[in-house]
Parts: structure tokens; C-alpha cells; sequence
């Protein structure tokens, strides 16, 4: 008989302690919120730095020198980097809650979200020596500055001079044509080219646009409204990759997303690869040996003789649902002063390279050699969307990797021409 | 002694229902007290699972762009899929290695649970690292097999060059079919324990008599696993295989770190379609098509078990 009474007991206290900590959890939020009401916050997001001094420098100068300025406390929310911002801005954008800023990658995808920055922009822009053009095509929509560029994380061939010179080449290739051949020499010797083709992020696109484009070849018209990809000259570019794949390159490339070709080239398996220079920085950091010897070459000439690289842009946007994006855009603007602006970017050695002609000549560019041709990216980069506006059906195309997988179609067997139809029905369905 | 017992039973009934009603009382009753209890826990379902899934059947019937407001296109996202091959691809894709992984984790836990069951020394160690590919996280798991299918420098390759296998080994994530393969591995590596612990309970209630008088009446190895093992087992098996078609029918994670879907969608597998659709693309009308379309089939799988266990 004591044994219910005991039960019943235990059931009441239960359901008492429940009770208590049900009200405990409605309080607790109310509690923090009350806390928090003075001093005001600004939450900017950003996807981590691959030169980690550009994040220090933003925690341990930037953000206490802001505070100290204003009353304001900045949190800084790093973003882990591998295409997982873009997923966190989208499910920020559509709860209408999280950063106050942000470097709103992919910004075509939630562009209405964001506030006019015009003013900022222009004001920069006239103090900084005026923006780059092309960036201009991303950050303004319908005649507003919706982003404020930061600047661009240039990717060139990332090449092993050692084994360049053993080979007996002696400059870096300067047409598709040559460095077909250096791959063919290369590949012989036991150091293949590995070309990222796979679904990833940067490595990609980065030389597989700027090879089209060099055929002459974009994948809309000027307005966005006509697929240009359906021609003979995407053919030859296609029949180009897929000799370049079988006869300079490691078997493996077409499926590697952007970690793969660092770790293959910083574990001596290639010999050149498109890349930002985050793989000299890992090498003279952990293997000096082969920092040494590791250079940057533009990419090739096409037939069209022209030259190309695609932009990587950083960004940063205010987002409407912010509490208080007057305050957001404040910080901003104060971000972007060359007091705040310029000793930032130096931080980060130039890994992110501002889009305004101010920095042209800065002697920060010539401290190491290595990263000075990053700087040619900026004067010969274009967008992904090139010549169309950089809008969603752009996005779509890249993050659905229909070019990508065109040239990796026609790889793996499909004929050149069906990869081509494919490729062009898709964007078709997309742009409607 | 029996109408001692069910004296007791009365009075202990009656004694509640004689004190007067009040609200620790009402709780205190079984079917409220029970109610009470699950009001929780379905709460928390209908939270967190009911109301993401419910968002997402009705995102599929418009066309809903990230930062934009949802326009009504009824079977209009069906409709694009149906006329999509990449959608049809990766529909594909994902029964190719929902089947394969499942039947080969099948198999491969029943054989190592009859192991398992075997005695032998550091037998409870053994049987608690077996558990490590389903403890440790996939994501991290999967970095790690990055590393052992790299065509250079991973274990794989470099066993086979050292042991004279091969003078250079396959391009594990380089072709549509060895990428394939590839992903169907790593899932069967980290789904077996789960088919292997499972099973080897099961096995551990199979009466010794059962296999005794198989043995008297004659009956080798193969004999008894053929007619005391594998029957008692069935069950078991059955229930964890449908658990597992339905886990690998979502696998995400996986596929997602080691190719992205790649190369040439040949291992994108519908929830990572689905995935770049409504993040990547900001489609979330599409993408919520993508994953609805799963449903149906996961559905049918799931009333299966209910009426398989309801006649048990």
C-alpha cells in the first residue's frame, strides 16, 4: 500500500519542478532582453578569414575602438568558411532575424532584404579614388547601392616553379594552348595539373568562366535575356577541357570541391592549380620547403586573344529587419573610412584586395611579390554573371553548377554537342 | 490467499474515490496523469517536426523565392520537376544507393552479429568499438574518409601501391560510378554496428534449446541458421532494415562533404538536390517539391512496419 502513495508523491513533485522550470525558461528570455536593452549591440557576420591576423585585427582593434567611440558593442559572428554562410544569410533573411550586417554572399538571392546604402557608397567612392566598374554591376540593383564592396579574394594558377623550370618551362604559360602543352610535359614527369571541376564554391568557376569567356563564348547576352552558351565556339572550348583533362590533369579533379586541389597540391600530388593564395600561405606556414617555390600566374589568353579572371567578391550589407539599421549602416560607414579601412585590409595581406582605385598603388601591394599579380585580377575580373546582371537566374545556373557539369558531362562521356543541348535547355528552364 | 490479494485490490481502488475531488486528485488520475506526460513530448513534435513539414507541403504549392513573398502555383513546382532531368537523376541516384547501402549493411550486420555471438577474448571490447563508425559524427567521419579515398595520399591507394596491387590506385571521387560506389561505402561503413548490435540482440533471445534439439535432430551449422537462426531473426531484421531504408533515403550529410552531388551530378541524391535548390538557389518552392516527393515512398515504407508489427 505505500508503494502508490510513494509513486503519487513523486508525480506531484514532478509535475511541481516542471511547473517551475516551464516558468524559469518564459522568464529567462525577458531577463536577458531587459539586460541587454542598454548598451546597444551591433551583430556583423562574416565568414571566416583564410588570413586569420584580418579577423584578430577586426576583434582586438577594430570592434573595441568602435565601442570606445560610440557606447555601441560590436559582435562579431564568424561564419565557418566552406559554403555554409550562404545557407545561414538565406535562413537569417527569411526568419527576419540574426546579424544586424553581414558579407551577404550571393546578395542577388535576398537583395530586397537588404537597406539602401547609396550613400555610403558614393561618399567612399569619392573620398577612395572611385569603385572598380565591374563590382558595380553586383552591388547596385535598380539604380541603388544595395552592398558595400570590401574587396575581392583574387584567384589565379597557383603553380610549383621547381618542377616548371625542371620541365623546361621557363615563364608561365601565357595561351590555353601553351599550358595544355606545359601539362602534357608536366604530367609526364609524374606532376599533373589538377583543374577543380567538381561542385564547389570558387575554385571552379574560376578558371572554367574565364576559359569561356576567352573563347569568346558567355553564357547570357548583355541584357540577360538570350542564352549566348548554344554556339560552335562553346564546343571548342568544351573539346579543349576534355583534352586538357585526360592529357595534363590528375583523375581525380573532376570531382573535387574547393578543400581538394589545396590539400593535393600541398601533398605534392599536382602541380598546378586555380586558387586563391590561401595554399602559399598553408605552405609558408607548414612546409617552407615548397613556400618557396610556389608562384601565381594569370590565367591563359583564348583565342580571342583577351584575358580573363572571375571576380570573388566580399560585400557587406545592412539588412532591413535589423532593430536599428540606421545604427548598422553607421558602423558601416565608419568601417570604411580609410583610418578604420586601410590598416584592416593591410591586416589581411591584401587577401581581400578593395575595389577602389585609392589602393592601386599602395605600398602594401609590394610587400610580397607573390601576391602583387592578385592585383591584375581586379583590372581583368569579371562576375560570374558577365555580361548579364549578376540576378537570381545567375545564381541558379552557378549554384546548380549547369556549366560546370557541362564540360564534366562531356567529359565522362556524354557527347560534346548533348552536353552543350543540356546545358542550354536548363538555362533556358531557368531564366525562363 | 487470492481473495486476501483481491480484498486488498478493492480497497486500494476504492480509497481514492472516497477522498473528495479536487485537482491533485484529477491529475492524479491514470489517463489524465498519462496525458499530462505525452502533452510534452507532442508538443515538441509538432514544433519541431510537425511544423517544418507542414511549412514545407505548403512552400511546395508556391513559388516562393528567398526574400520574397509566395505566389500560389498549385502543381506548378510538380509540374518543373517532372521536366527536369537533373530531379529524375538524382531520384535515381538516391534508390541505386538506398538499395545497394541497405542490402549490403543487411547482410554484412548479420554476419557480424553471428560473429559477435561467438565467444572469444575482449569480446565486450570488440563489440563496443564496432559501435565507433555510428558514434562519431558524420561529418567528421566523412573528412576523414576524404582523406582515405585522396587518390595519392589516402590509405586506400597507398595499400594498394605498397602491397604491389597496383601501380597507382583507382580515382575514388573521379568517376561518376567509382564516386558512387564511394559514397555507398562510407554509408555502409557507418550504418552497419547499427544492423550488427541490433541483430546480435535479437540473437541473444533465441532459446539454447532451440538450437539443442536442431543439433539432436541432426542439423550441422548451415542447418541451424537456415531453420532456428534465420526464422527467429527475421523480425528483427526486417524492422531494422526498414529503419535503415528510411535513414539512407535522407542521407544528406554524407554525400554533401565528400562530393557535393558531383561529379556531374552523378552521386546527388534527392535530399541534396533538394538542398541546392532552396539554398543554394533560393528556390524554396522547388526544393520543398524535391523533398516532398520523398515522402510518398518513405510513406508506403512506414505503413508496411506498422501493419507488419500490428500482426505481431
Amino acid at each position: 500500500m505505500a508503494q502508490p502513495t510513494q509513486s503519487k508523491a513523486t508525480r506531484r513533485s514532478f509535475l511541481k519542478l516542471a511547473a517551475a522550470g516551464a516558468a524559469g525558461a518564459a522568464a529567462g528570455p525577458w531577463v536577458s532582453r531587459k539586460a541587454q536593452a542598454k548598451p546597444v549591440s551591433i551583430t556583423f557576420a562574416r565568414e571566416s578569414s583564410y588570413v586569420k591576423n584580418f579577423d584578430v585585427h577586426f576583434q582586438n582593434v577594430m570592434a573595441p575602438a568602435y565601442e570606445k567611440a560610440t557606447g555601441i558593442k560590436i559582435e562579431y559572428q564568424i561564419q565557418a568558411a566552406g559554403g555554409s554562410a550562404v545557407p545561414q544569410l538565406v535562413s537569417m533573411v527569411e526568419n527576419k532575424t540574426g546579424a544586424d550586417l553581414a558579407w551577404v554572399q550571393q546578395e542577388w538571392l535576398y537583395r530586397d532584404a537588404l537597406v539602401d546604402v547609396s550613400d555610403i557608397a558614393e561618399e567612399v567612392g569619392k573620398q577612395q579614388g572611385g569603385w572598380y566598374d565591374e563590382i558595380k554591376r553586383l552591388s547596385i540593383d535598380k539604380g541603388k547601392w544595395k552592398s558595400i564592396p570590401n574587396g575581392n579574394i583574387g584567384q589565379l594558377m597557383n603553380y610549383r616553379k621547381d618542377w616548371f623550370d625542371e620541365a623546361g618551362i621557363k615563364s608561365f604559360p601565357e595561351t590555353w594552348d601553351e599550358f595544355l602543352e606545359a601539362g602534357i610535359k608536366l604530367k609526364a614527369k609524374g606532376h599533373p595539373f589538377g583543374m577543380s571541376m567538381g561542385h564547389g564554391f570558387a575554385d571552379n568557376y574560376s578558371w572554367l568562366y574565364p576559359l569561356l569567356w576567352s573563347y569568346g563564348v558567355t553564357v547570357m547576352d548583355k541584357d540577360g535575356k538570350k542564352v549566348a552558351l548554344d554556339s560552335s565556339e562553346t564546343a571548342k572550348a568544351v573539346e579543349y577541357v576534355k583534352r586538357l583533362y585526360k592529357e595534363a590533369c590528375i583523375e581525380d579533379c573532376i570531382g573535387w570541391l574547393d578543400p581538394h586541389n589545396n590539400k593535393a597540391f600541398l601533398t605534392s600530388q599536382i602541380s598546378c592549380t586555380n586558387n586563391a593564395y590561401s595554399i602559399m600561405v598553408s605552405a609558408k606556414r607548414d612546409l617552407p620547403e615548397m613556400g618557396k617555390v610556389i608562384e601565381h600566374g594569370l590565367n591563359p589568353k583564348g583565342p580571342n586573344g583577351q584575358r580573363y579572371h572571375a571576380l570573388v567578391p566580399v560585400t557587406h550589407g545592412v539588412f532591413g529587419y535589423s532593430k536599428d539599421p540606421q545604427a548598422a549602416k553607421d558602423f558601416l560607414r565608419w568601417m570604411m573610412d580609410p583610418k578604420q579601412y586601410r590598416p584592416w585590409i593591410a591586416s589581411g595581406d591584401m587577401y581581400f584586395a578593395p575595389y577602389l582605385h585609392a589602393f592601386d598603388k599602395v605600398p602594401e601591394w609590394d610587400i610580397e611579390p607573390r601576391v602583387k599579380p592578385f592585383q591584375k585580377v581586379l583590372e581583368t575580373g569579371k562576375l560570374t554573371s558577365w555580361p548579364a546582371p549578376a540576378n537570381r537566374q545567375h545564381g541558379e545556373v552557378i549554384n546548380r553548377w549547369i556549366v560546370i557539369d557541362m564540360f564534366t558531362k562531356a567529359i565522362t562521356g556524354t557527347p560534346t554537342k548533348t552536353a552543350i543541348a543540356e546545358a542550354v535547355a536548363q538555362i533556358k528552364t531557368i531564366y525562363g | 490467499m487470492s481473495k486476501i490479494l483481491e480484498a486488498s485490490r478493492a480497497g486500494a481502488l476504492a480509497a481514492p474515490a472516497r477522498r473528495p475531488f479536487g485537482l491533485a486528485a484529477f491529475i492524479e488520475r491514470e489517463s489524465i496523469f498519462s496525458w499530462l506526460m505525452l502533452t510534452p513530448p507532442v508538443l515538441f513534435l509538432l514544433l519541431f517536426l510537425g511544423y517544418p513539414f507542414f511549412y514545407g507541403v505548403y512552400l511546395s504549392f508556391f513559388h516562393k523565392e528567398v526574400a520574397r513573398d509566395a505566389t500560389f502555383v498549385g502543381f506548378g513546382n510538380f509540374v518543373k520537376l517532372y521536366n527536369d532531368p537533373i530531379f529524375w537523376q538524382s531520384v535515381r541516384n538516391t534508390i541505386i544507393f538506398t538499395g545497394v547501402a541497405t542490402i549490403l549493411k543487411a547482410s554484412g550486420g548479420l554476419a557480424m552479429a553471428l560473429v559477435m555471438n561467438q565467444d572469444f577474448r575482449m569480446k565486450a571490447v570488440t563489440r563496443a568499438m564496432l559501435l565507433l563508425p555510428f558514434i562519431v559524427p558524420t561529418v567528421l567521419s566523412t573528412v576523414a574518409w576524404q582523406w582515405i579515398l585522396d587518390p595519392g595520399m589516402g590509405l586506400f591507394n597507398r595499400l594498394l601501391v605498397v602491397s604491389g596491387l597496383a601501380t597507382t590506385g583507382p580515382s575514388w571521387l573521379g568517376t561518376p560510378t567509382m564516386a558512387m560506389i564511394s559514397i555507398i561505402m562510407v554509408n555502409t561503413w557507418r550504418g552497419l554496428p547499427f544492423f550488427g548490435i541490433s541483430i546480435l540482440a535479437g540473437l541473444q533471445t533465441i532459446p539454447v534449446e532451440l538450437h539443442e534439439s536442431a543439433t539432436i535432430d541432426g542439423a550441422g551449422t548451415w542447418g541451424r541458421f537456415r531453420y532456428v537462426t534465420l526464422p527467429s531473426m527475421l523480425p528483427v531484421i526486417f524492422i531494422v532494415t526498414t529503419f535503415s531504408i528510411v535513414i539512407t533515403f535522407f542521407d544528406f550529410q554524407l554525400v554533401y562533404v565528400l562530393t557535393g552531388g558531383g561529379p556531374a551530378n552523378s552521386t546527388h541524391l534527392m535530399a541534396t538536390y533538394a538542398y541546392s535548390l532552396s539554398m543554394g538557389a533560393g528556390q524554396m518552392g522547388l526544393g520543398s517539391a524535391v523533398a516532398l516527393s520523398m515522402v510518398p515512398v518513405l510513406g508506403l515504407l512506414l505503413v508496411l512496419l506498422t501493419l507488419y508489427v500490428r500482426k505481431d
